[in-house]
Protein backbone atom coordinates (compact mmCIF):
# COMPACT_ATOMS: atom_id res chain seq x y z
CA UNK A 1 0.00 0.00 0.00
CA UNK A 2 1.09 3.81 -0.54
CA UNK A 3 1.82 5.61 2.22
CA UNK A 4 -0.71 8.24 2.66
CA UNK A 5 0.58 11.68 1.11
CA UNK A 6 2.19 9.73 -2.42
CA UNK A 7 0.17 9.96 -5.69
CA UNK A 8 0.90 8.44 -8.64
CA UNK A 9 -0.17 10.42 -11.56
CA UNK A 10 -1.19 8.74 -14.60
CA UNK A 11 -1.77 9.97 -18.29
CA UNK A 12 -3.96 8.61 -20.09
CA UNK A 13 -4.52 8.92 -23.77
CA UNK A 14 -6.39 12.59 -22.97
CA UNK A 15 -3.31 13.84 -21.41
CA UNK A 16 -5.05 14.01 -18.13
CA UNK A 17 -3.17 13.86 -14.87
CA UNK A 18 -5.34 12.00 -12.70
CA UNK A 19 -3.80 11.78 -8.49
CA UNK A 20 -4.34 8.40 -7.22
CA UNK A 21 -4.35 7.74 -3.48
CA UNK A 22 -4.48 4.86 -1.42
CA UNK A 23 -4.85 4.70 2.56
CA UNK A 24 -5.77 2.03 4.94
CA UNK A 25 -9.59 1.61 6.29
CA UNK A 26 -8.74 4.18 9.04
CA UNK A 27 -11.49 6.98 8.99
CA UNK A 28 -8.55 9.55 10.77
CA UNK A 29 -7.46 9.79 6.94
CA UNK A 30 -10.85 11.19 5.50
CA UNK A 31 -10.27 14.62 6.42
CA UNK A 32 -6.55 14.57 5.05
CA UNK A 33 -7.84 12.72 1.52
CA UNK A 34 -10.57 15.84 1.04
CA UNK A 35 -8.39 18.49 1.55
CA UNK A 36 -6.22 17.16 -1.09
CA UNK A 37 -9.00 16.79 -3.79
CA UNK A 38 -9.88 20.40 -2.86
CA UNK A 39 -6.52 21.28 -3.34
CA UNK A 40 -6.91 19.42 -6.58
CA UNK A 41 -9.93 21.91 -7.30
CA UNK A 42 -8.03 24.94 -6.20
CA UNK A 43 -7.42 26.41 -9.81
CA UNK A 44 -10.94 27.06 -10.27
CA UNK A 45 -12.38 29.78 -8.71
CA UNK A 46 -15.21 27.77 -6.37
CA UNK A 47 -17.11 29.14 -3.38
CA UNK A 48 -17.48 28.19 0.32
CA UNK A 49 -20.65 26.30 -0.67
CA UNK A 50 -19.48 23.81 -3.14
CA UNK A 51 -16.08 23.28 -1.01
CA UNK A 52 -18.37 21.87 1.46
CA UNK A 53 -20.15 19.95 -0.75
CA UNK A 54 -17.41 18.48 -2.06
CA UNK A 55 -15.43 17.70 0.98
CA UNK A 56 -18.83 16.41 2.66
CA UNK A 57 -19.40 13.63 -0.84
CA UNK A 58 -15.62 13.01 -0.63
CA UNK A 59 -15.87 12.33 3.15
CA UNK A 60 -18.97 10.48 3.18
CA UNK A 61 -17.84 7.91 -0.14
CA UNK A 62 -14.46 7.58 1.98
CA UNK A 63 -16.99 6.99 5.14
CA UNK A 64 -18.79 3.90 3.03
CA UNK A 65 -15.79 2.33 1.83
CA UNK A 66 -14.07 2.24 4.71
CA UNK A 67 -16.79 0.98 7.34
CA UNK A 68 -19.47 -0.43 5.26
CA UNK A 69 -17.34 -1.57 2.15
CA UNK A 70 -13.59 -2.75 3.78
CA UNK A 71 -15.39 -3.45 7.23
CA UNK A 72 -12.49 -0.93 9.31
CA UNK A 73 -9.73 -3.71 7.92
CA UNK A 74 -6.52 -1.66 8.31
CA UNK A 75 -4.62 -4.31 5.67
CA UNK A 76 -7.21 -3.27 2.85
CA UNK A 77 -6.79 -0.12 1.01
CA UNK A 78 -9.40 2.14 -0.27
CA UNK A 79 -8.33 3.51 -3.74
CA UNK A 80 -8.98 7.15 -4.18
CA UNK A 81 -8.38 8.33 -7.99
CA UNK A 82 -9.09 12.30 -8.79
CA UNK A 83 -9.00 14.36 -11.94
CA UNK A 84 -9.95 17.40 -13.64
CA UNK A 85 -11.50 17.27 -17.10
CA UNK A 86 -12.99 19.96 -18.80
CA UNK A 87 -14.11 22.09 -15.52
CA UNK A 88 -15.40 19.15 -13.75
CA UNK A 89 -14.41 17.27 -11.07
CA UNK A 90 -14.19 13.74 -11.08
CA UNK A 91 -13.52 11.32 -7.91
CA UNK A 92 -13.69 8.04 -7.55
CA UNK A 93 -13.48 5.89 -4.32
CA UNK A 94 -12.74 2.04 -4.81
CA UNK A 95 -13.01 -0.56 -1.57
CA UNK A 96 -12.03 -3.96 -1.50
CA UNK A 97 -15.55 -4.84 -0.18
CA UNK A 98 -17.88 -7.13 -1.86
CA UNK A 99 -20.37 -4.46 -2.74
CA UNK A 100 -23.67 -3.96 -2.65
CA UNK A 101 -26.79 -3.04 -4.92
CA UNK A 102 -27.19 1.05 -4.87
CA UNK A 103 -30.39 0.49 -6.92
CA UNK A 104 -31.62 -1.43 -3.63
CA UNK A 105 -31.21 1.47 -1.30
CA UNK A 106 -34.65 3.26 0.51
CA UNK A 107 -35.14 6.26 0.51
CA UNK A 108 -33.75 8.08 3.61
CA UNK A 109 -36.77 10.62 3.24
CA UNK A 110 -39.38 8.11 3.12
CA UNK A 111 -41.65 8.55 6.48
CA UNK A 112 -40.87 4.98 7.61
CA UNK A 113 -36.88 5.64 7.32
CA UNK A 114 -36.27 9.27 8.33
CA UNK A 115 -35.73 8.10 12.10
CA UNK A 116 -33.49 5.19 10.78
CA UNK A 117 -29.59 5.79 11.42
CA UNK A 118 -28.27 5.21 8.08
CA UNK A 119 -28.77 5.39 4.67
CA UNK A 120 -28.05 9.67 4.41
CA UNK A 121 -24.54 9.48 3.47
CA UNK A 122 -25.08 8.07 -0.39
CA UNK A 123 -28.28 10.08 -0.62
CA UNK A 124 -26.43 13.46 0.09
CA UNK A 125 -23.95 12.30 -2.55
CA UNK A 126 -26.62 11.92 -4.94
CA UNK A 127 -28.33 15.02 -4.17
CA UNK A 128 -24.77 17.48 -3.82
CA UNK A 129 -22.93 15.87 -6.86
CA UNK A 130 -23.65 16.59 -10.79
CA UNK A 131 -23.29 12.98 -12.15
CA UNK A 132 -22.79 10.01 -9.85
CA UNK A 133 -22.23 6.31 -11.37
CA UNK A 134 -21.65 3.28 -9.47
CA UNK A 135 -19.84 0.21 -10.96
CA UNK A 136 -21.98 -3.31 -11.33
CA UNK A 137 -19.93 -4.57 -8.21
CA UNK A 138 -21.22 -1.41 -6.49
CA UNK A 139 -17.80 -1.26 -4.53
CA UNK A 140 -16.65 1.69 -6.69
CA UNK A 141 -18.57 4.91 -6.92
CA UNK A 142 -17.66 7.91 -9.18
CA UNK A 143 -18.36 11.26 -8.44
CA UNK A 144 -18.32 14.45 -10.90
CA UNK A 145 -19.23 18.21 -9.77
CA UNK A 146 -19.09 20.92 -12.49
CA UNK A 147 -17.03 23.47 -11.16
CA UNK A 148 -17.86 26.39 -13.80
CA UNK A 149 -15.07 28.27 -15.21
CA UNK B 1 -15.37 17.75 20.92
CA UNK B 2 -16.05 21.08 22.91
CA UNK B 3 -19.86 20.98 24.58
CA UNK B 4 -20.80 24.05 26.65
CA UNK B 5 -24.18 23.11 28.42
CA UNK B 6 -26.05 26.46 30.01
CA UNK B 7 -29.24 26.86 32.14
CA UNK B 8 -31.49 29.84 30.48
CA UNK B 9 -35.20 30.10 31.75
CA UNK B 10 -35.34 26.44 33.45
CA UNK B 11 -34.00 25.11 29.75
CA UNK B 12 -30.61 23.46 28.82
CA UNK B 13 -28.88 25.45 25.96
CA UNK B 14 -25.92 22.94 24.40
CA UNK B 15 -23.29 25.05 22.43
CA UNK B 16 -21.07 23.07 19.59
CA UNK B 17 -17.96 24.09 18.53
CA UNK B 18 -16.63 22.48 15.89
CA UNK B 19 -17.45 19.97 13.44
CA UNK B 20 -20.63 17.41 13.88
CA UNK B 21 -18.96 13.98 12.01
CA UNK B 22 -17.85 10.68 12.39
CA UNK B 23 -15.34 11.64 14.63
CA UNK B 24 -16.71 13.89 16.92
CA UNK B 25 -20.26 12.47 17.29
CA UNK B 26 -19.43 9.26 19.45
CA UNK B 27 -18.66 12.09 22.11
CA UNK B 28 -21.75 14.52 20.81
CA UNK B 29 -23.57 11.36 21.81
CA UNK B 30 -22.34 10.66 25.38
CA UNK B 31 -22.85 14.77 26.39
CA UNK B 32 -26.59 14.06 24.88
CA UNK B 33 -26.77 10.78 26.70
CA UNK B 34 -26.30 12.38 30.09
CA UNK B 35 -29.28 14.71 29.83
CA UNK B 36 -31.15 12.19 28.38
CA UNK B 37 -30.41 10.14 31.56
CA UNK B 38 -31.97 13.07 33.73
CA UNK B 39 -34.87 13.31 31.57
CA UNK B 40 -34.22 16.94 30.85
CA UNK B 41 -37.37 18.28 29.09
CA UNK B 42 -36.08 21.08 26.67
CA UNK B 43 -32.60 21.12 25.07
CA UNK B 44 -31.50 23.94 22.73
CA UNK B 45 -28.60 23.17 20.69
CA UNK B 46 -27.14 26.53 19.59
CA UNK B 47 -25.48 25.45 16.26
CA UNK B 48 -23.46 29.04 15.80
CA UNK B 49 -20.23 27.33 16.09
CA UNK B 50 -20.67 24.42 14.24
CA UNK B 51 -19.14 24.47 10.38
CA UNK B 52 -19.31 21.29 9.61
CA UNK B 53 -21.89 18.83 9.84
CA UNK B 54 -21.87 14.97 7.63
CA UNK B 55 -24.64 12.03 7.55
CA UNK B 56 -23.00 10.59 10.78
CA UNK B 57 -23.50 13.81 12.49
CA UNK B 58 -27.16 14.11 11.18
CA UNK B 59 -27.87 10.14 12.25
CA UNK B 60 -26.55 11.21 15.64
CA UNK B 61 -29.07 14.25 16.12
CA UNK B 62 -31.74 12.17 14.84
CA UNK B 63 -30.80 9.30 17.56
CA UNK B 64 -30.78 12.14 20.09
CA UNK B 65 -34.11 13.09 19.27
CA UNK B 66 -35.43 9.81 19.47
CA UNK B 67 -34.23 9.01 22.61
CA UNK B 68 -35.69 12.57 23.84
CA UNK B 69 -38.86 11.43 22.73
CA UNK B 70 -39.24 8.08 24.37
CA UNK B 71 -39.99 10.55 27.79
CA UNK B 72 -41.27 13.40 26.54
CA UNK B 73 -38.66 15.38 26.02
CA UNK B 74 -38.50 18.50 23.68
CA UNK B 75 -35.39 19.39 21.15
CA UNK B 76 -34.82 22.36 19.64
CA UNK B 77 -31.89 23.52 16.61
CA UNK B 78 -30.60 26.74 16.19
CA UNK B 79 -28.61 29.19 14.94
CA UNK B 80 -27.56 26.36 11.82
CA UNK B 81 -25.78 27.87 9.02
CA UNK B 82 -27.41 28.05 5.55
CA UNK B 83 -25.23 25.45 4.38
CA UNK B 84 -25.60 22.87 7.31
CA UNK B 85 -29.69 23.89 7.15
CA UNK B 86 -29.77 22.81 3.55
CA UNK B 87 -28.67 19.48 4.51
CA UNK B 88 -32.11 19.27 6.72
CA UNK B 89 -33.74 20.30 3.63
CA UNK B 90 -32.28 17.80 1.38
CA UNK B 91 -32.77 15.16 4.18
CA UNK B 92 -36.01 16.28 4.60
CA UNK B 93 -35.19 15.80 8.72
CA UNK B 94 -36.55 20.01 8.63
CA UNK B 95 -39.84 18.13 9.05
CA UNK B 96 -38.93 16.45 11.89
CA UNK B 97 -37.13 18.74 13.97
CA UNK B 98 -37.91 21.81 15.87
CA UNK B 99 -35.47 24.50 14.00
CA UNK B 100 -35.60 28.14 14.97
CA UNK B 101 -33.88 31.00 13.29
CA UNK B 102 -32.04 32.52 16.66
CA UNK B 103 -31.40 31.50 20.25
CA UNK B 104 -33.18 34.06 21.99
CA UNK B 105 -36.44 33.66 20.31
CA UNK B 106 -36.09 29.94 20.73
CA UNK B 107 -36.04 30.06 24.26
CA UNK B 108 -38.47 32.57 24.51
CA UNK B 109 -41.14 30.47 22.87
CA UNK B 110 -40.26 27.20 23.92
CA UNK B 111 -43.03 26.89 26.41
Amino acid sequence: MLNLGQSVFLKNNDKIKKTVVKIPSDIKYIRRISSKVLEAAASHEIDDSMKFDIRLCVEEALINAIVHGNRRDVTKPVKVTYWLKNSNLNIEVEDRGSGFDYRQLSDPTANDNIMKGSGRGVYLIRSLMDEVEYNDTGNKVKMTKRLGA
Amino acid sequence: MPIRLENKNNLTVCHIDGEIDINSSPGIKKAFDKLIAKKEPKVVVNFSKVSYVDSSGLATLVEVLKNMRTYGGRLRLTNLSPKIKSLFEITKLEKLFDIVAEEEEAISTFM
